[in-house]
This record gives C-alpha cells, sequence and structure tokens, in this order.
C-alpha cells in the first residue's frame, strides 16, 4: 500500500503541483518569476560559485536523462559494458556532483554571511536550499554507494530506470521500484519534494532562462501590433462607442 | 584594441556563428550588422508599464515643514491610494538670462507619502487612559464635562497620577466626540477658575502652512488664550535684525544669489538645509562669482567654496570685527570710496551725532545717547522731539533735523516728512579735521575667553553743540575698531600684525585660528568687490552663528561689513539670513484674522522664550545676575539682577508681554474695573488697573510665577513637536511643566547662588503645571506620547492651505490629494468641531464676559515712542508715574462671548469693516475685499457672524487671506502704497500701480505657483519681473528704515546695551559655561570623558524631527540617535565609530552613537538639531531612564537686552522681537558607555 502511495501516486501529485503552480505562478505572479538576482549585493564569490554550480547541475540533469530515459539494453546494444557504463557514472557524475554541491554550498555560505543577501532570501526559497542539498547529497551518495558497496552493488538501471520511464505512459511499475534499496527511495522522494516546491521558489527562472539570447542580435525593435494600434480596442460591455464616423467607416 | 575606424559588428567570429545559427531558424528581418533585429506586436509587456504611470489623478501640494523649501509637489494617487510625489516644475520663469526655480524638492520631501499609510501615523482621536477612567466615572457622577473636569483637578492625587502617566504610553483610543469635549471642558475650566489667560497654544511657522496656523490662533485668541512665539522662541530670529534694520527680517529670494557677484556664506550650510535652492549657489560660480564659507567644520558647503575660513565655534564676530578694521582703514581712512561714504551718509546712523558723558568712574568719557532736537534750543519745541536725531551739515557746520527719524512718524504735522531726502544737506561724516578738539573715550571689550569684560582707551574728535558734547557714530565706529587717526588720544592699534590690540587680524587670528592673511584678503576682496560691483556682496548667514546667546552681536558685526560697503538694499547684495520659514507672504490675511482682529482687539500674544523660561522653571537653575554679563563702563541698571527679574521689569514697563498678567484672573480684574469706573473711582479701566498695580493691591503673575494660581493650565499644540524638537531645557518642560519623570540632574537648590529679588522663590519646586496637554499631528511623535489628548491630523495632502517661503516669491496651495483616511481630520476641522463643543459648553459654565487685555508698547505703532531716551524709568519706585501705554503696558477690556466662539471662528467679523486691518502702521480699507469675499464665499445664517463673509471651510479661509493682503490683492497694494506716500512724501504708488486688477485667488494657486504682487507690507519689490531684494524701496524711494533714526543702525544708546557695553559692534566670545555657572571647564581632565561645545545644526536627512522617523531616510543615513565627534576627542576616550555614547550635563542626557569623523573640529560635538526619543533611544547609564531628546542637554538662558521695548525699533512685536531661546554654548561631558544597551 505504501509503495503504490509512493511510487504509483506521488509522482503524479508532484506532476500536478508543478505544473498547476507554474501555471498559476505566471499567471498571478509574472514580476516575480525572477532570480531575485543578488549580484549587486555580492558579486566576487558569485562570479565563481554560480557558473561551478549551474554548469554542474546541467551535466547532473544530462546524467540524469542517461541512467533514466535511456534503457540499459540501449547501451548494452551498442556494446557499452557494465563496467564502462559503471566509470563513466562514477568519473563524470562524481565530477559534476562534487562542483553542484561545492558550488551549492559556497552560494549558501555567501548568502547566508552577506546581509543584505541574506535579507533578500524568501522564506520559501530557504526551504527550497535545504531540499535542493538534500536531494544532491543523497543523489551523491546513491551514486558512490552503487559503485563502492557490495560488488557493482545495486543496478538502479533495473529497477528506478524501468519505474521512472512507466510513469510516462499512466503503466507506473511500481514493483521494480520498490525493489530498489532505501538510499534510491529516499534520493526520489527528496527529488519529487523538491519538483513540488519548484513553482513557489526562485526556481521557476530555469523555465524562462534566456537561452534564445545567445542565437540573437542584442537590440530588438518591436512595432506595434494591430492590437495595440489606436481605436483597435473591441467593442467593451457596457459602454457607448465614442468617435467620429471616420473611424467607424474604418 | 586596433586604432583605425571601428566596424559596426558584433564581437567576433564566434558571435556571428551563433547569430548565422539563430538565423537559420528565424524568419526576422535584421540589420546589416547583425546588432538588430526589427519584429512586429509582442508588446503586451507594455501594458504594466503604462498602467504604472497612469493615474486616477495628480494633485498639487507641498509639505508644511518648516524648511524654508515651499517646494509645489505633485502628488499621485492610483486607486485612491496615494502611491508618491514629484516635483512640480511650473514655477514661472525667473527672466531670459538667468536659471529657473524649477525643479524644487529633496529627498526628505520626496519620502513623505511614506507617512500616509506607515506604523507611525496617528489613526484614530487618543486620550490618557487612567485620565478618561477618571474622566468619564467623573462625568457620570456629575453628569457634566467641565464639573467632571473640575473634579480630577481639585483632586492632587488623581492629578498626579495622570500626570505622571505621560510619556509611558497608555494612550486608548477613543470618539472625536470624546476627546474634543475633555478638552473643551478643561478649556473651560480654566478660563472659568482662573482666568483666560492660563490657556495657551503654541504653532509655529505660519508660513508653512497659513490655514492651518490661522484657525487655530484664531480659536486661541477669540476665547482670550495667549499665543507663544516661535521666530524668537526657536533662535532663529536675529535680534541684530530690529537692533539695525528696524524690521523682522527681510531677505532676498534665492533667486537673488544669481545677481551676487561675490557670495559668502557664513554659518549657514547651504547644499543640506536650503537643498532645493542651493543650485543658484553652484550656479552663479559660473558668472565669475567667488564663494567663501565660514565654518568651524569641513561642511557640505564648503567644497563649493575658493575660500574657507574655519572660524573656532562661536568666535565669528572677532572675524568679522578684523575684517571690519581692514575695511575701515583701507577703504574709509587712508582712501576714500565714494560709493561708500555716499551711502553711508544717506542709509546708516553714521553721521548722526552722540553725546559724550562721564565715565562711570568719572575719570574720562564714553558715549552717550543720540544727540536730538530737545537738545538744540531752535527745535526742542518741535513735535515728538526727542524722537528727531541730529547731525551736522558739511556745509554750514551746523547741527541739522533731518527727515526721517521716528519724530517724523507719528505725529500729524511731520505728515510726509518721514522720508530720507536729505534736501540738500551734506551730512558730515567725521569731526576729524586740523585743529578739532580730540577727546579720550572708554570703550568696552570682552576679548577675554571666560567673557569678562575690559577697558579700551580711544580717542575721537568732538565738538560742543550746546550744552553737550559731540561726535559722530562713525568717529566712535573708528575708535570702537581701533583704526587710528594722527592726532587722536588713546592706544591704537598698530599694522595688522599687531596681535594684542583689538580688533586687528592677528588678534582675531588667535581667537578664531584664521590665519591674518586670509582675514585681510577676504576683507579686502569683498569691499573691492563691493566698490566695484555697486554693492553685490551678499552673506547668507544662518543657525551657526545666529542661535548664540550673544548671535545678536555676531549678526550686528557682520552686518556691519555690508553697511560699509553699501551692499543693503542692492539686488544681489546684503545678507541673506534664512533660518525659518518666516515669510507669510499675504502677511495682513493671515495676521489679522489668525489673531481674530475682525472680532476682538488686541490679542494676546507672548515671547516663546520668556513664557517657557519661567514657566518650566529654568529661572530656578539659572544662578548669575545678569551684571556678570555687563560691561566694566557699565552705569549699574542690571548690576544685581536675575535674570527673572529683568523678564519682571520689561513685563512691568510694558517693554514686553508676559502672561498669565495678573496674580488673579483678567476676568475678574475687568469686572473690578468696570464696577470701578461706574462707582466714579476711575476714569477707565485702564486708569483704574495703573493704579491698582501701583499701589500693589493687584500684582503682575511674573513676580509669583510659580503660584498655582499663576501657572499655565491648558496647551494646545498643532503643526508643532515641542517636546520633540524645539523645547530647550526639555527636561525641565518634563518636570516642572508636565510633572512626569525627567532627566534632571542639576540641583536648583545649591547655595551661593543669586536668586530673584521680584520673582518670589517657593522651596517646593511646583510640578506638573499643566492641566492638559493637547496635541494634533499625524505621526507620532515625543509631543504626542506625553500630551493627554491626541487629535490625528491629516497629513498635507489631505486639506487646503496655502504655502510661502522668502526662498522664492511664489505662493501656491496645499490640495487633498485623498480624504482624510480614518478618522483623521483636517486642523481645520478639529478646530471648528472644539469650538462648536466649547461654545455649547460655555452656555452653561462662561456666557458674555468681559476681559482686561494687557499688552506691551508695540512696534509700528506709537508704543515705540512712549519711552524717550532709552532710559529705564520704572513707575515702582517712583522714577516716573504710572501710565498705560507710555510708561506700563496698555490695558483694554474686550467683550468675549464665549457661546459664540464657534459663529466668529466661520466669519470674518464686523472690525474689519469698521477698522479695515493695520500691518506695519498701514491701515487697509477692506469694503471692497469684503464685498468680494461675501459674493465667493457666501456669507453665514444665523448666530453671530449672521450675514458676515463665510469662512467656515478651508478653503474659503485660504480664499480671505488671499483677499485682505496687499501681496495677493492688487487692489489693497496700490491703497497701501497711497497711504505710505502720504507719511513719506515719496512716490511709491507705482510700484503696485497696473496691479489694482490682479487679485490672486485660491484657484490661481492651486494652478500653479504664483508670483506675489509689490506691497508695502514688505521693503523690495517684484516690480517688472525684478528679483526680490529687500529694503530696495527704502534705498531706490527713500522710505526709512522703522529706526530711530529712520536709518540703518550701528550705535544703539538703551540704557541696558550700553550696560551690557554693545552699543557698538563688538565680539563677545561664547559663554564661560564654567565661569557663569559651575559647569565642567572645555578639554580632557585625563579620565575616559571630555567636555566639548555641544552644538545642534540642522539635519541633512531630516526637516528638525519630521522625516527622522520616515524609513526613507533612516536606511539612506545611519538612523538613529548619533553624535558627531572629531577623530582626536574620540580617541581620548577611546570611542570608536558607530560607539554608544552619553552627552551628559546637569540639564540631561542624551545617549547616542557616535560618528567619527575628520570633518569635525576638535573640542565640539554635533548633535543634530531634533533627534527625538521615538526611534532607537535606550536607558541612560546616568540615570537609568531613557536616554532624552536633543534639547534634553540644554536649557534657556535669556539675554537682557531683547527684552528692552518701548524704544524706537526696540519695541515688541509678536515675532519680531524678543528673548531668543539660544542654546548653541552649552557644553556637555562625553563618555563612552556600556555597548550593550537595553530599552
Amino acid at each position: 500500500m505504501t509503495d503504490i502511495v509512493l511510487w504509483g501516486v506521488l509522482p503524479y501529485v508532484m506532476v500536478a503541483i508543478l505544473v498547476g503552480g507554474s501555471v498559476w505562478r505566471y499567471k498571478y505572479d509574472q514580476f516575480g518569476w525572477t532570480t531575485r538576482s543578488s549580484q549587486l549585493y555580492e558579486s566576487k564569490l558569485l562570479r565563481i560559485a554560480s557558473p561551478v554550480f549551474h554548469f554542474g547541475i546541467l551535466a547532473v540533469i544530462a546524467g540524469h536523462f542517461f541512467g533514466l530515459v535511456i534503457p540499459k539494453s540501449w547501451t548494452e546494444a551498442v556494446g557499452m559494458s557494465q563496467d564502462f557504463y559503471h566509470f563513466n557514472a562514477l568519473f563524470v557524475g562524481g565530477i559534476a556532483g562534487i562542483c553542484t554541491l561545492g558550488g551549492i554550498i559556497l552560494l549558501i555560505v555567501r548568502r547566508r554571511t552577506t546581509g543584505p543577501v541574506f535579507m533578500a532570501t524568501t522564506k520559501n526559497d530557504k526551504t527550497m536550499y535545504v531540499v535542493l542539498v538534500a536531494a544532491i547529497v543523497f543523489g551523491l551518495w546513491t551514486t558512490l554507494a552503487s559503485v563502492f558497496l557490495g560488488g557493482h552493488g545495486h543496478n538502479y538501471r533495473e529497477t528506478v530506470s524501468p519505474w521512472f520511464r512507466s510513469l510516462f505512459i499512466f503503466q507506473p511499475d511500481i514493483g521494480s521500484m520498490a525493489a530498489a534499496p532505501f538510499s534510491f527511495h529516499l534520493h526520489t522522494l527528496v527529488g519529487m519534494l523538491l519538483f513540488a516546491l519548484w513553482p513557489f521558489t526562485r526556481l521557476v527562472h530555469a523555465f524562462t532562462a534566456p537561452f534564445h539570447y545567445l542565437f540573437r542580435p542584442y537590440i530588438v525593435y518591436r512595432s506595434r501590433d494591430v492590437r495595440t494600434a489606436p481605436g483597435a480596442r473591441g467593442r467593451q460591455p457596457g459602454w457607448q462607442p465614442v468617435g467620429t464616423r471616420d473611424r467607424d467607416r474604418r | 584594441m586596433a586604432a583605425g575606424p571601428i566596424k559596426p559588428g558584433t564581437d567576433g567570429s564566434a558571435s556571428d556563428a551563433m547569430l548565422a545559427v539563430g538565423k537559420f531558424f528565424t524568419r526576422w528581418e535584421e540589420s546589416d550588422d547583425g546588432r538588430a533585429v526589427f519584429r512586429q506586436g509582442g508588446r503586451a509587456g507594455d501594458v504594466f508599464y503604462r498602467d504604472r504611470w497612469s493615474h486616477d489623478k495628480v494633485v498639487r501640494s507641498t509639505h508644511g515643514v518648516n524648511c524654508t523649501g515651499s517646494c509645489s509637489w505633485k502628488v499621485y494617487v492610483k486607486d485612491g491610494i496615494i502611491t508618491w510625489e514629484a516635483q512640480q516644475t511650473d514655477y514661472p520663469s525667473v527672466g531670459a538670462d538667468r536659471p529657473e526655480y524649477e525643479p524644487r524638492g529633496c529627498p526628505r520631501g520626496a519620502a513623505f507619502s511614506w507617512y500616509t499609510y506607515s506604523p507611525t501615523r496617528v489613526r484614530y482621536p487618543y486620550v490618557r487612559g487612567v485620565l478618561v477612567q477618571m474622566y468619564r466615572e467623573a462625568k457620570e457622577r456629575l453628569k457634566d464635562p467641565v464639573l467632571a473636569w473640575a473634579d480630577i483637578q481639585a483632586d492632587p492625587e488623581r492629578r498626579r497620577r495622570y500626570q505622571q502617566a505621560r510619556g509611558k504610553g497608555g494612550l486608548v483610543r477613543t470618539s472625536w466626540a470624546e476627546a474634543v469635549e475633555i478638552a473643551a471642558a478643561a478649556h473651560i475650566h480654566t478660563i472659568k477658575t482662573y482666568g483666560p489667560d492660563r490657556v495657551a497654544g503654541f504653532s509655529p511657522i505660519p508660513a508653512m502652512s497659513m490655514v492651518s496656523h490661522c484657525v487655530g490662533t484664531r480659536f486661541i485668541q477669540l476665547i482670550g488664550g495667549v499665543m507663544t512665539s516661535f521666530y524668537d522662541w526657536y533662535a532663529d530670529l536675529p535680534v541684530a535684525s530690529p537692533q539695525v534694520f528696524g524690521d523682522q527680517t527681510d531677505v532676498p529670494e534665492s533667486g537673488d544669489w544669481w545677481d551676487s557677484t561675490y557670495l559668502m556664506m557664513w554659518g549657514s550650510n547651504v547644499p543640506v538645509t536650503r537643498t532645493p535652492d542651493a543650485h543658484w549657489m553652484a550656479e552663479v560660480r559660473y558668472r565669475g562669482t567667488k564663494v567663501v564659507t565660514v565654518s568651524p567644520d569641513y561642511a557640505d558647503n564648503t567644497k563649493f567654496a575658493d575660500d574657507w575660513l574655519p572660524a573656532q565655534a562661536g568666535t565669528d564676530a572677532a572675524l568679522a570685527m578684523a575684517m571690519g578694521h581692514v575695511v575701515l582703514k583701507e577703504f574709509f581712512v587712508q582712501r576714500e570710496v565714494p560709493f561708500f561714504t555716499d551711502y553711508v551718509k544717506k542709509y546708516t546712523d553714521l553721521p548722526f551725532l552722540i553725546t559724550l558723558t562721564p565715565s562711570p568712574d568719572g575719570s574720562s568719557l564714553v558715549p552717550g545717547k543720540f544727540l536730538t532736537a530737545v537738545d538744540l534750543p531752535e527745535h526742542s519745541a518741535a513735535e515728538d522731539a526727542e524722537w528727531k536725531t541730529v547731525l551736522l551739515d558739511e556745509v554750514s557746520g551746523e547741527p541739522v533735523v533731518p527727515n526721517g527719524s521716528m519724530g517724523f512718524r507719528y505725529n500729524k504735522t511731520d505728515a510726509g516728512k518721514w522720508n530720507l531726502d536729505l534736501a540738500g544737506v551734506r551730512p558730515q561724516l567725521s569731526l576729524y579735521a586740523p585743529g578739532t578738539e580730540a577727546r579720550e573715550v572708554l570703550l568696552p571689550c570682552f576679548e577675554a575667553p571666560d567673557g569678562s569684560g575690559s577697558v579700551l582707551r580711544r580717542g575721537v574728535p568732538v565738538r560742543q553743540v550746546g550744552d553737550k558734547l559731540v561726535t559722530t557714530v562713525y568717529d566712535l565706529m573708528l575708535a570702537q575698531y581701533g583704526v587710528g587717526r594722527d592726532g587722536l588720544p588713546g592706544e591704537w592699534a598698530g599694522d595688522y600684525d599687531d596681535g594684542s590690540t583689538p580688533y586687528t587680524p592677528a588678534w582675531q587670528e588667535a581667537i578664531t585660528s584664521v590665519p591674518a592673511k586670509k582675514c585681510i584678503k577676504i576683507a579686502r576682496e569683498f569691499a573691492r568687490n563691493g566698490e566695484q560691483s555697486k554693492g553685490r556682496s551678499m552673506i547668507i548667514m544662518g543657525a551657526g552663528i545666529c542661535q548664540w546667546f550673544h548671535g545678536d552681536v555676531t549678526y550686528r558685526s557682520i552686518l556691519s561689513l555690508l553697511l560699509l560697503t553699501g551692499s543693503m538694499g542692492r539686488n544681489g547684495g546684503g545678507w541673506a539670513h534664512y533660518v525659518g520659514q518666516e515669510k507669510t507672504r499675504p502677511i495682513t490675511g493671515w495676521v489679522s484674522l489668525a489673531n481674530a482682529l475682525d472680532w476682538s482687539r488686541p490679542p494676546r500674544t507672548m515671547t516663546g522664550t520668556s513664557y517657557w523660561y519661567m514657566h518650566t522653571g529654568q529661572w530656578r537653575n539659572d544662578g548669575y545676575s545678569a551684571g556678570s554679563l555687563s560691561s566694566p563702563l557699565a552705569e549699574g541698571n542690571l548690576a544685581g539682577m536675575h535674570t527673572a527679574d529683568t523678564i519682571s521689569q520689561s513685563a512691568r514697563l510694558g517693554w514686553m508681554p508676559f502672561y498669565p498678567q495678573f496674580d488673579r484672573s483678567s476676568l475678574t480684574v475687568a469686572e473690578e474695573a468696570e464696577a470701578a469706573v461706574a462707582a466714579g473711582q476711575a476714569d477707565d479701566a485702564a486708569g483704574y488697573v495703573a493704579s491698582r498695580l501701583a499701589d500693589g493691591a493687584l500684582k503682575p503673575a511674573v513676580e509669583d510665577v510659580d503660584a498655582p494660581q499663576n501657572w499655565p493650565r491648558t496647551l494646545m499644540l498643532w503643526r508643532s513637536n515641542l517636546m520633540g524638537s524645539s523645547a530647550k531645557g526639555n527636561e525641565y518642560f518634563l518636570k516642572n511643566l508636565l510633572g512626569t519623570h525627567h532627566n534632571v540632574m542639576g540641583n536648583e537648590a545649591e547655595a551661593g547662588m543669586t536668586r530673584p529679588k521680584e520673582v518670589r522663590w517657593h522651596d517646593e519646586t511646583p510640578e506638573g503645571k499643566l492641566d492638559l496637554l493637547c496635541s494634533a499631528d499625524f505621526r507620532m511623535t515625543s509631543t504626542t506620547l506625553l500630551s493627554d489628548v491626541v487629535f490625528p491630523a491629516a497629513t498635507w495632502y489631505e486639506k487646503h492651505d496655502l504655502s510661502s517661503t522668502d526662498m522664492h516669491p511664489f505662493v501656491h496651495a496645499f490640495t487633498p490629494a485623498i480624504d482624510p483616511p480614518w478618522e483623521t481630520k483636517s486642523d481645520f476641522e478639529m478646530f471648528h468641531l472644539l469650538a462648536q463643543e466649547f461654545s455649547r459648553q460655555a452656555a452653561t459654565h462662561l456666557g458674555v464676559r468681559k476681559d482686561l487685555v494687557s499688552v506691551p508698547l508695540q512696534h509700528d505703532t506709537k508704543g515705540q515712542i512712549a519711552q524717550p531716551g532709552g532710559v529705564v524709568r520704572d513707575w515702582r519706585d517712583g522714577s516716573t508715574a504710572a501710565v498705560p501705554g507710555k510708561t506700563m503696558p496698555n490695558f483694554t477690556v474686550v467683550e468675549r462671548d464665549y457661546t459664540a466662539i464657534a459663529d466668529k471662528l466661520a466669519a470674518v467679523g464686523p472690525l474689519a469693516d469698521k477698522l479695515g486691518f493695520t500691518v506695519k502702521n498701514i491701515t487697509y480699507k477692506l469694503d471692497h475685499a469684503l464685498d468680494w469675499l461675501a459674493q465667493k464665499n457666501g456669507v453665514m445664517l444665523g448666530g453671530a457672524g449672521d450675514g458676515r463673509p463665510a469662512i467656515e471651510t478651508d478653503a474659503k479661509l485660504a480664499e480671505a487671506i488671499l483677499t485682505f493682503s496687499g501681496t495677493t490683492n492688487g487692489e489693497l497694494a496700490v491703497h497701501g502704497f497711497r497711504e505710505l506716500e502720504k507719511q513719506t512724501g515719496r512716490d511709491l504708488v507705482d510700484l503696485a500701480l497696473g496691479s489694482e486688477e490682479k487679485h490672486i485667488t485660491f484657484a490661481d494657486t492651486q494652478a500653479a505657483p504664483v508670483p506675489v504682487i509689490t506691497s508695502p507690507e514688505w521693503s523690495g519689490s517684484e516690480t517688472g519681473g525684478r528679483r526680490y531684494a529687500p529694503f530696495t524701496t527704502n534705498i531706490e524711494r527713500l522710505k526709512p528704515f522703522h529706526t530711530l533714526t529712520g536709518r540703518m543702525h550701528f550705535f544703539l544708546d538703551h540704557d541696558w546695551m550700553r550696560d551690557l557695553g554693545e552699543a557698538l559692534p563688538i565680539y563677545r566670545p561664547p559663554l564661560d559655561m564654567h565661569r557663569l555657572f559651575g559647569e565642567p571647564k572645555l578639554g580632557r581632565d585625563g579620565s575616559k570623558e571630555i567636555t566639548v561645545r555641544y552644538l545642534t545644526p540642522h539635519n541633512k536627512w531630516s526637516i528638525h524631527s519630521e522625516y527622522q522617523d520616515n524609513l526613507f531616510m533612516l536606511s539612506l543615513s545611519r538612523g538613529g540617535p548619533v553624535c558627531w565627534i572629531s577623530r582626536e576627542d574620540a580617541a581620548s576616550i577611546g570611542v570608536m565609530d558607530n560607539d554608544w555614547v552619553e552627552c551628559v550635563n546637569a540639564n540631561g542626557v542624551f545617549v547616542c552613537r557616535a560618528i567619527v569623523s575628520h570633518r569635525m573640529p576638535g573640542g565640539v560635538v554635533y548633535v543634530h538639531h531634533a533627534q527625538e526619543r521615538i526611534i532607537d533611544v535606550p536607558k541612560s547609564e546616568a540615570t537609568g531612564r531613557r536616554g532624552g531628546i536633543h534639547n534634553s542637554v540644554t536649557r534657556l538662558l535669556v539675554k537682557p537686552t531683547h527684552l528692552i521695548g518701548g524704544y524706537a525699533q526696540l519695541a515688541y512685536a509678536f515675532n519680531y522681537l524678543g528673548p531668543t531661546g539660544n542654546q548653541r554654548d552649552m557644553v556637555s561631558t562625553v563618555r563612552k558607555r556600556s555597548q550593550e544597551v537595553t530599552y
């Protein structure tokens, strides 16, 4: 029963909160849709810590994609051995994880010790940092544990990954996930919590990263479109049209 | 970067590649250089920014704060909420070839809207909790508000209980009805039991919101209460102005700085305290004008200066005297400058003759009095001959009596002769000529740092006129300044390097620490500029030099520089004293309606300083005799007199007012007087009162000021924060007036202290004199926290009002942006509610009563020629008879219908038609103005004001003020000039001619700031778009100054002036608080504390107490109480920047953080003015009680010469003359305290 709730229901609740929350936030708090940049208050540490963390987490995301989405059979089909996979996961994943963790620790130290930065931190963000760090720490632990504990240890590509993929076809493979060890359960739960918090924190900025900026000229001239031209507004209920016949004719 | 033309493009090939990728996926139009892209639409986000700048309305208003700014602001309202304010930019142009006034405003004003919805806003009426419990209980029992109030007051235990709760919180919300009922009952109880002159009101600076000030003052005056003054009380009044010019203060608008070619700032930190005007000072430098500053610290304005003279705090007069020495020597004696000599002969008292009289010990001569027509047999029979001064004609060598002196002002025979037309007479400036007799004169000098006097032996040329030996003021000036001429007896200064003889440049260097060379250089430049530019040397002077005990003396020494160089009465020249927003441009309408002169005359106005000095028991701690300030050549008029005695004598002789008047109710006295007149025992009421005073049956209240029947009983405060800002000796206010806890540490009973002879000493210090302290404010201040009843006031964005200033020539409006929120109401509405409730309750308790009003001899009335010769003649010691209006105050019986106060408040009364309104001895007939106003405002229906023009709303009262003033109603200006032409016989009306049709209405002032019309209410002219400069009418049109000689005075011959050694410009050092009062000596004593001068200059981050609790200003500044201290002084007591310190002396304690700064000189601390106890004030180590406000460490010191009256320009008028509440001579011990503070 617990397994059904945890691995069959919670993921969908989490997605509902993530999507619903983001839509709600976008609708009602567009001007709050921001990283709440604190660069103005402190930039020396930020200049180092922020790229370390962000590039690290991008690599971590890529690693998750590789481990969770691509079936084991596919990698084997192209001749990638389990050892090679693990070496990569440990080496690349480890470096990425340590960068991410180091980066976030620096960022949090900066945030806590620089008065104005700390004062500009919302309660939600403070909570988010706890969860984010927990997710990273537990994630690193699973990576290390899966390699160093008991030979090759547990192979999540046979438990967590099939479950993850099964969620997308609404046929949750609860059994597979239930079979994964505690460390993976913990990391997954904390991860889901993080996604549930996502819309209510500064993390929303990930959805609107100005990626396109890299590929366009830096000055954008926008001429008026038809809708904002004078007189183009439609008739409003309750208002008599005011104006000249000329305008009516046009 | 490589040289050569830079090609437009992106950063390089990587960027190009990325752009190419982007371009591959899009179909947008791009510029060739790849830097811009063109798209259609996608501008939905604009709406937010459009909405952000769209408002329900934008309203013109301003800030009713005493900053002299009077800046017009746009107030933005969105969805019914005030969002922000921005500077108005629509000031009328000041001319083609000069900068403009717009924009005006500073960060303080820009932060104001924060208050509207701030936590400090007073939203509801409040009453002191314990008091309201007592009141409700008593009212329940007695069924009447007045009886209930009387019941509480009759019980010492209950009275003490609520008084001791003052300032401790415990204010509870109440209804408007109950708050008004209690306030009205307290007033009625006081009038009924003790008399109306025990009711007091205080609200400063009318110009900053005239309607608000006017309506409250009108209420107080209608009920016979006392309004205490502010200009002199704030020590903003330069007493030198009445002394020298016979004018309260008149100064150029800031736009006239642009006309100056040599600009000094002396004790005035223009960028900080005149922020919206400072641009003129910066801009005029681009015209080539030299800017010089004098300030002890590296003040903000110093960075604009070409030269900085860092005179030690309080020693400025020494510098000015030495500059005067240079000017007199080089521009008068060594080389005569016709421009200067012509000017001083025509417009100053320099050519007038002074008698020489034997010195007190008979060994030599001293300057005596002005020679007058009485001393000339052929003129002695003329009318007012004692008031006609005499000079010598250069051609005939005979004494002549020129037009223009005071003796030509008030009699019909001389009508048309009160002018400065010399009619061919060429005044002889000096009697010095080969073969002229010369005699030694003794002159006082105060060069010792302890303030004690010495005697200078100098010589003057003399001649005999009748039986009098005389010389000229000019010859005395040269003697005073030590500028010798061959053949004169006495000891004279050698060259400029003579450091031992006053008043040489080298002598001043030892006192001020300004190098002698610099002093000589600036003096020469200053005078040469005057000569070449024809008087366009200007000195902006301010609180830094004005607010000292001897500030009047300092001012006279500086003004002398301007007078000698022909700079007064010039555009771009003369003095510019900006301390206090004193210029209510529509003065006649405001002053007359405020004092309710349309219903009853005279009003009761009081000099604030002497009022508080006596009623807060500060005199009990002031153990020195006025004689200790005296000159060694004094004739003993002040010998042995305690300051309280001088106040008492001054009131007795009709010089200055004092309230309460008598040892019993003025209503009782009026009734006794009427009965006596009816019984034939006296000719009139005034005569009866005079005889009762003479025989001692009636006693002035001041002589037993601590007796319970003579206490002030109610005090109404609005537009003011007395206990957080201006109350010098704040802890004495808390102790004696309010009866609550305090930090006074002095022991008033100390043996050996001088006690008054005339004022009765009570062994037990009276505490808690005041029954009711009532205040109206929109924010919680130190004052509201101490009040018994607090009314929630509307802010400056929530009412109609008017603003004007001396800094610019415009009148503009306050307009409500929103209705007063919560339960707040405008002051106007509050006073009307109070008046209505008062009238209701009065029907039972007061009815119609007669009131005997005592007022002193007034300036610009015949009262100023009451006591000739400036001789002290006291009716009490029999040296003269007791004659009301001559040797003692005027006594008038006034009828007061206490049931009709509300009706009278709301309508213009009949005396306006009957008597007109009089300002500066010009009476304005108001027939047309009244008709116009009645049509514009409508008339009242029923009651005492039936059929009279209505002023029952704030906007209508504003209209009335504008209608009754020459500056805003051209018809009155023309009428006034015609009257003045009759008095002076000079052409003047052209100054206003053509303006008859101009009538500035309230609607005009709401549309844009409106320039005022030239009017005889002021001394300068705006005619033809001219920038306003004071006294230009006097100089150009030969209209006399309102002084004894009709000219500007160097010499003041009143007995008290001579006894204090201040007949001529002189230097007096700051008071030696150690010698006079036993305060610690200045400097270090080896322990971890240091005694320093405690100076309270104005604050960069607030306007007095306003804005210092404003979140924006707190964020911009360090916030909370601070004192500035030099690095050396801080190091000597182990204080680091931001450490907590305590400033302590006998008066109290101020706890603050230290700002350790290199800009401060050693030996002084700056505690910025009006840091009050509402932000971050911890408990003090000195007393364990909460540390006080900046004024907790100060106390009042009254200078006796400010009390002189009844003598030409030295005569009382409200805010025109009175003792200053100076506070800059204070010293305080500063010590580091435990850094662990508790609240």
